[in-house]
């Protein structure tokens, strides 16, 4: 069974478009990126799922409940961190968990919530109007996460988080799929996804346009390694010579360094390429294309 | 038995109890919470103070007759303090306050986005509205309990004679009016986009049933009667009975008639709410089932003098059924609240 199933799911607000019939699967225990731009719609789609909004159109289906007839029987099995959300700034951090047990009917332990999304112990017990951006999210993502919840939906969780904090939700995040939790969560921020999702869909305008493993998006888009070789010297010639290598796409010299675009599998061939030519390779690195790189080809040639 | 586990006891019944309507209701959690939170805000303690200021000051100034009322109602007792001094002051301002308290309960989580923390949880909008609206009902019978306790208090130690049984209606009656406002406010926060339009749609419900309301429903009357051809008993019922649903204007009957007390009361009561211009002879015959009689005044003119008959006031008109209304408010406002937020998109 999916975990989340959109068909169709358009919404309208008053004029604006914000999703146009978008079509997704999230399968049972995987970890699912949701990618876009701002303004692509990824709240508005999480917003359908949780019955924050209502579609125009189309139907959401969650732990194979309807998104708006059996809302709260979702929202029983999930552990949700919203976008733009505020905590109660009069009550502490463990009266936040607690109201959290209390609301979900679990008898969760504060402190080892606490422990797990790494909020100071003194933090934990005084009020929530003197938290920063980044403990807030801890907080939050510590209330998601209150009575093991099949499924976590998680909007933009690194906003405010700096390189620990984010470290430590990714591995939350794996931590929970590896309980058996389903991790459906958006981002902006791609490095973040790439590192940790099973499977991403892009969305933008309101539309879903790819939805693949991340390797599966490299590969349709073709896409490419980058082989950067240096050289002792400059030798003539051997960027003519690297660029009738077939599954080169491009090659530019820089100084004793040649820069190559290649598919993967040419590496080797590149390189004698090279020495044929008369080079001397001292070393080389390669690099896969960031998921920024296919993310920025998907959403920009739209125009 | 030790002093210890009496405590312990006392402690556990809590947690039964707690744990119990915690089953029973899907609403608690978000009213205990709603409670936690706003208890631990300074404005408990202004609220503490502003109902203190509005209890205990005048009755003070009673005791030291700064108000020029005299003797006369330091020694006629709770009645005629309250007459006098608490039931215009009450009707006035505790509408205010309560709706002062109740008017942000939603916007306020909407605008800042807790509003999603607290519908992520389990809850259905319609237990966030009721959580809510019982929270801040509690937010305000707990300062007004307070200071009703601590001006009974005064009473007592002081020679003014004391009717527990007269002051205790009059604290229902008033806790009563406080919840049907704090409702009321809370119910607009419900079904209004803003915090700025709470404010300006619970100004106008205070308006209108503080100053507009018994207006209205005079002019009601008057048009059945002129444009309607609907005179005599039937007008008369009618406005009655609008007349009654304004809450502040039920509460003041209601209070009024527990002051006079006796088989009267509740008949004359009503009456009080109509000005001299009407037709008192058929209120009090036909629609209040009493023995109008007219006499001659010391002036020459004439009154209507309202007896007490071998009936009773209708039922529908007592003060049980007026009770009824006033609270039925809570439940009116509640579910046109629910009504409108359970269709937003957020």
């Amino acid at each position: 069974m999916a975990a989340i199933e959109l068909d169709g799911v358009t919404k309208r607000f008053g004029d604006v478009e914000a999703l146009r019939g978008v079509d997704m699967e999230v399968r049972e225990g995987e970890i699912f990126g949701f990618l876009g731009p701002n303004g692509a719609g990824k709240t508005t789609t999480i917003d359908v799922l949780l019955d924050f909004v209502r579609a125009t159109e189309g139907t959401a289906t969650v732990l194979g409940h309807d998104a708006h007839e059996e809302s709260r029987a979702i929202r029983e099995r999930t552990g949700v961190l919203p976008e733009g959300f505020d905590v109660y700034g009069r009550l502490t951090g463990r009266q936040h968990v607690e109201f959290v047990s209390e609301a979900k009917g679990v008898d969760a332990d504060p402190d080892a919530v606490r422990e797990r999304v790494g909020l100071d112990p003194e933090d934990f017990d005084r009020k929530a109007s003197g938290y920063s951006k980044g403990m807030k999210q801890r907080l939050v993502l510590g209330m998601a996460l209150v009575g093991e919840p099949d499924l976590l939906i998680l909007d933009e969780p690194s906003t405010g988080l700096d390189p620990n904090g984010a470290r430590r939700m990714r591995e939350i995040v794996r931590e929970e799929r590896e309980r058996g939790a389903t991790v459906f969560f958006s981002s902006h921020i791609l490095g973040q996804v790439e590192s940790v999702c099973d499977r991403v869909a892009i969305l933008e305008g309101g539309e879903v346009v790819a939805v693949d493993t991340v390797e599966g998006l490299r590969d349709s888009l073709g896409a490419e390694t980058v082989l950067t070789v240096n050289l002792a010297e400059s030798v003539d010639g051997m960027v003519a010579a690297v660029e009738g290598v077939t599954g080169v796409e491009s090659a530019r010299a820089s100084g004793a360094t040649v820069i190559v675009q290649c598919s993967d599998d040419v590496k080797m061939e590149v390189l004698s390429a090279i020495e044929d030519a008369g080079g001397n390779v001292e070393n080389f690195d390669t690099e896969e294309a960031s998921l920024d790189e296919l993310f920025a080809a998907y959403t920009e040639d739209d125009e | 038995m030790s002093g210890d586990s009496g405590a312990a006891g006392e402690g556990s019944a809590v947690v039964v109890l707690d744990e119990a309507l915690r089953e029973q209701f899907t609403w608690y959690v978000v009213a205990k919470k709603e409670f936690k939170d706003t208890v631990r805000s300074k404005g408990l303690w202004v609220l503490s103070l502003v109902f203190l200021v509005l209890f205990v000051v005048p009755l003070l100034g009673v005791v030291f007759d700064f108000l020029g009322l005299g003797r006369a109602a330091q020694v006629s007792g709770t009645g005629a303090l309250i007459n006098t001094i608490y039931l215009n002051l009450v009707a006035l301002l505790l509408p205010l306050i309560a709706m002062f308290i109740g008017y942000a309960a939603l916007t306020r989580e909407r605008e800042s986005g807790s509003l999603k923390v607290l519908l992520s949880l389990p809850f259905s909008r319609r237990d966030v509205i009721i959580g809510k609206v019982v929270g801040r009902c509690a937010v305000v019978t707990l300062p007004l309990l307070a200071a009703l306790a601590l001006t009974a208090l005064l009473l007592v130690s002081m020679s003014i004679p004391f009717d527990p049984v007269l002051y205790g209606l009059f604290v229902l009656f008033t806790v009563g009016l406080a919840l049907v406002m704090v409702s009321i406010a809370v119910s607009i926060s419900g079904a209004v986009p803003s915090g700025r339009w709470s404010l300006v749609v619970n100004f106008f419900a205070y308006f209108y049933f503080s100053f507009v309301w018994n207006s209205l429903a005079n002019g009601l009357g008057n048009v059945m009667q002129n444009q309607l051809g609907m005179g005599g008993s039937i007008r008369w019922q009618i406005t009655l009975f609008v007349k009654l649903l304004s809450p502040t204007q039920a509460y003041k009957t209601l209070v009024n008639s527990r002051i006079a007390d006796g088989p009267n009361a509740a008949r004359l009561a009503r009456l009080e709410m109509f000005s001299p211009g009407a037709d008192r002879a058929t209120l009090c015959t036909d629609v209040l089932r009493g023995n109008a009689t007219v006499r001659q005044t010391a002036f020459g003119g004439n009154q209507t003098v309202c007896q007490a008959a071998s009936d009773g006031v209708p039922l529908y008109f007592s003060d049980a059924a007026v009770f009824v209304y006033l609270l039925l408010w809570i439940g009116l406002a509640a579910a046109i609240s629910y009504y409108t937020f359970d269709r937003v998109d957020l």
